[in-house]
């Protein structure tokens, strides 16, 4: 009985635990809109960057902020 | 009747939780299979085979951890996650010492996470499978000295 339970309950708990949990948490593992502040003006990305750091984030040459204004600068990831 | 060891507790609590962290990284990459390929485009040296990658990378966390929940494979298992996370941890490391901006295309709410905690928690789970092997292959030697006294 207890082998059973180690051998077939154990890991579908963890399979449903584990697919649960990724669908669960789905929405922080998307990229978030961003603009890069290009000369010819706001371009929009899509970015992984975070609203709180210390380096600001670059999107190759570019600054990436978080508004369309370019107020509000996004963050590497340290 | 067979002698329980006291390692077993351990060793099915780190194939249970390695488990757990591999499928469900693998669940998220492969819900957003597109977005983890751009991310992978992102990172030095892998534009060129980001979208074989993209597929290889859920593909093995999942064999991975079919391995770790079958307690016949559970060592082979073992092995293959110190390998992958030592691989992925050690192309963390090397691409933060050449480049500033790397993006994280790791899975779920592990994307959140900075990269020294990112790197912390593979390590922990390296340190993990390494300790698991080392009591597996100590049960298996006991088992073998037990066959051997009896």
């Amino acid at each position: 009985m207890k082998t059973s339970f180690l051998k077939i309950v154990f890991p579908a708990f963890a399979i449903i635990m584990a697919v649960g949990l990724a669908f669960a948490t789905e929405k922080d593992n998307l990229p978030q809109q961003g603009y890069a502040a290009t000369p010819s003006g706001p371009v929009p990305v899509q970015t992984d960057c975070l609203d709180e750091g210390i380096i600001q984030c670059k999107e190759g040459t570019y600054f990436v902020y978080k508004d369309i204004n370019l107020t509000m600068p996004l963050y590497e990831r340290e | 009747m067979s002698r329980k060891s006291p390692y077993t507790s351990f060793i099915t609590l780190t194939a249970f939780l390695l488990g757990i962290l591999f499928i469900y990284t693998a669940s998220s990459k492969l819900m957003h299979l597109e977005i983890f390929q751009l991310r992978l485009e992102r990172m030095p040296q892998l534009p060129p085979i980001a979208h074989w990658i993209a597929w290889l990378i859920p593909f093995t966390e999942l064999v991975i951890a079919g391995l770790l929940l079958i307690p016949k494979y559970r060592l082979a298992g073992m092995y293959a996650s110190l390998i992958l996370l030592g691989i992925f941890t050690g192309y963390i490391i090397l691409v933060l010492q050449t480049s500033d901006s790397v993006p994280c295309s790791c899975g779920g709410v592990l994307s959140a996470l900075g990269w020294r905690h990112h790197i912390l928690l593979n390590a922990c789970f390296m340190a993990m499978s390494l300790i698991a092997i080392i009591l597996n292959t100590k049960q298996y030697r006991n088992k073998i000295l037990d066959k051997h006294t009896t």
